[in-house]
């Protein structure tokens, strides 16, 4: 998987927020962190988006295919 | 002429009979073991199968006796699969013996600590190998019957913890012969379509015999080469299945597996917000902090009174001036002193001063003459005084003693 886990995300995310709240950074340096940390957290929203609450139930075809049919439970 | 059979194509009809028959060329047998026999020469088993009222002749060849986890002996109660045929020349039928287990509880765990050490050795429970389950999973793959109530409890759950979690379920039997088969296809499946994080396998709890699909070296090797992690979820009274032993994660029930394969939303939608918090406020913190070193700097006075940073060099500049005007009026005055001094003393050494007085200079020929001895009689000479000349010549001499 080349996508970064959302963990990844979160930890990484931490790491900004602790170095911001370090007060070690330059000016620059914090405003990078800043835009680095904005950019995990949107992607760590989106990741908690991502599913849309669908029950289905996943069957391979006679010809192999995998196909997918809601299933009500 | 009546019409008749041979004995050989009796047998032989017989026996398409039970060829033809589905049920008869796969069908599990339970009974009691007796007359058991291994034939060393040709490695084939023989016994009868019997319970109360009936017997069976089975026989297990060479190649399948070889994949006995077990040894059969006599009295021993057992699950046999096999198939029937007709053994001609005795002119009965037999069971042709595939695989057998022991029955009841005694017999099946023995043989489940059997293939747990196999399996044990081949790697497949190894710590090392169990896969972390992600903090985030949105997708759930499930395996097990789409009837049961396990099903339902999971769905439940993970719909409590995780409103929007989507489930894909792969259903399979979760007892009875097809069942470790479409377990283990249910996970590959899974691993086939990709879409999921987490796979939860399971069932309700059941007596141990229904639980046996998931003792299964097909289901153990299915999880085992997961590359998706796998939550078992086997409820049951006994400690474990080997499904437990080779999955990434062991649950008690179905339920707790989705208590454990989806996190509480809510906690970390919170835990989200609170990291965007903090770094805002850090942030707005560096940047006050910023704005009060500047406002500092820029209160200071130079910024608005510049001509401040030139001062102290036009004082150190002035003050030089002065020092220097001075030592240049003090060197003139200490020179004009020592000229008036020198002019002093010049002025009481000038024989015109001397002259003033009444003394004269006497000259002979432009040579001062200072004494009488250089002198004689008629010799001309030049009497300076101040103001004249005077031409004279020398009439007499009168030589002085000098005292002193």
């Amino acid at each position: 998987m080349d996508k970064m886990k959302f963990e990844e995300a979160l930890n990484r995310l931490e790491e900004m927020v602790e170095k911001l709240e370090s007060g070690e950074l330059d000016l620059e340096a914090s405003i990078k962190t800043f835009q680095e940390g904005i950019t995990l957290s949107l992607f760590c929203q989106k990741e908690l988006e991502q599913a849309q609450g669908r029950v289905q139930r996943l069957v391979e075809s006679l010809s192999g295919d995998l196909e997918l049919d809601d299933l009500d439970v | 002429m009546q019409e008749f059979l041979t004995v050989t194509a009796l047998n032989q009809y017989i026996n398409r009979l039970l060829e033809n028959d589905e049920i008869l060329q796969d069908c599990w047998l339970k009974g009691e073991i007796s007359g058991c026999k291994l034939y060393q020469q040709s490695g084939h088993l023989y016994f009868t199968l019997k319970d109360e009222e009936s017997a069976v002749s089975c026989v297990m060849f060479k190649s399948r006796v070889r994949s006995l986890k077990f040894k059969p002996q006599d009295g021993q109660e057992v699950l046999l699969r096999g198939s029937l045929a007709v053994f001609g020349r005795q002119g009965r039928y037999q069971v042709y013996v595939q695989e057998i287990q022991p029955y009841g509880v005694g017999g099946i765990l023995l043989l489940l600590e059997r293939l747990k050490r196999d399996l044990e050795i081949r790697g497949y429970f190894a710590p090392e190998k169990k896969k972390q389950l992600p903090a985030l999973a949105n997708r759930i793959g499930i395996v097990t019957s789409q009837d049961g109530a396990a099903l339902r409890d999971m769905v439940r759950i993970l719909k409590q913890r995780h409103r929007r979690v989507d489930v894909i379920l792969v259903h399979s039997a979760v007892q009875g012969a097809e069942a470790p088969r479409e377990l283990a296809r249910g996970i590959a499946l899974l691993n086939r379509y990709g879409q999921v994080d987490i796979i939860i396998i399971g069932r309700g709890g059941g007596a141990l015999e229904d639980l046996m699909a998931f003792n299964t070296e097909e289901v153990v090797k299915a999880i085992y080469e997961s590359q998706i992690p796998v939550i078992s979820a086997v409820g049951h009274e006994i400690d474990f299945t080997l499904a437990d032993l080779a999955a990434d994660l062991r649950a008690a029930t179905p339920s707790q597996a989705a208590q454990l394969a989806v996190p509480d939303m809510s906690a970390l939608e919170q835990e989200l917000i609170n990291r965007q918090k903090r770094m805002q406020r850090a942030l707005e913190r560096r940047l006050a902090y910023w704005d009060e070193c500047l406002d500092r700097i820029m209160s200071k006075k130079l910024w608005y009174e510049p001509e401040i940073l030139l001062k102290d060099k036009w004082d150190d500049l002035q003050a030089n001036r002065e020092a220097l005007i001075k030592l240049v009026q003090d060197k003139l005055r200490e020179k004009e002193n020592r000229f008036a001094l020198a002019a002093r003393s010049l002025d009481t050494l000038s024989p015109l001063k001397v002259m003033d007085r009444g003394y004269v200079v006497v000259k002979r020929e432009g040579h001062i003459v200072k004494s009488g001895s250089e002198t004689q009689i008629g010799d001309h000479l030049t009497v300076a005084l101040n103001d004249a000349d005077l031409e004279v010549v020398v009439e007499s001499k009168e030589l002085k003693l000098r005292y002193g």
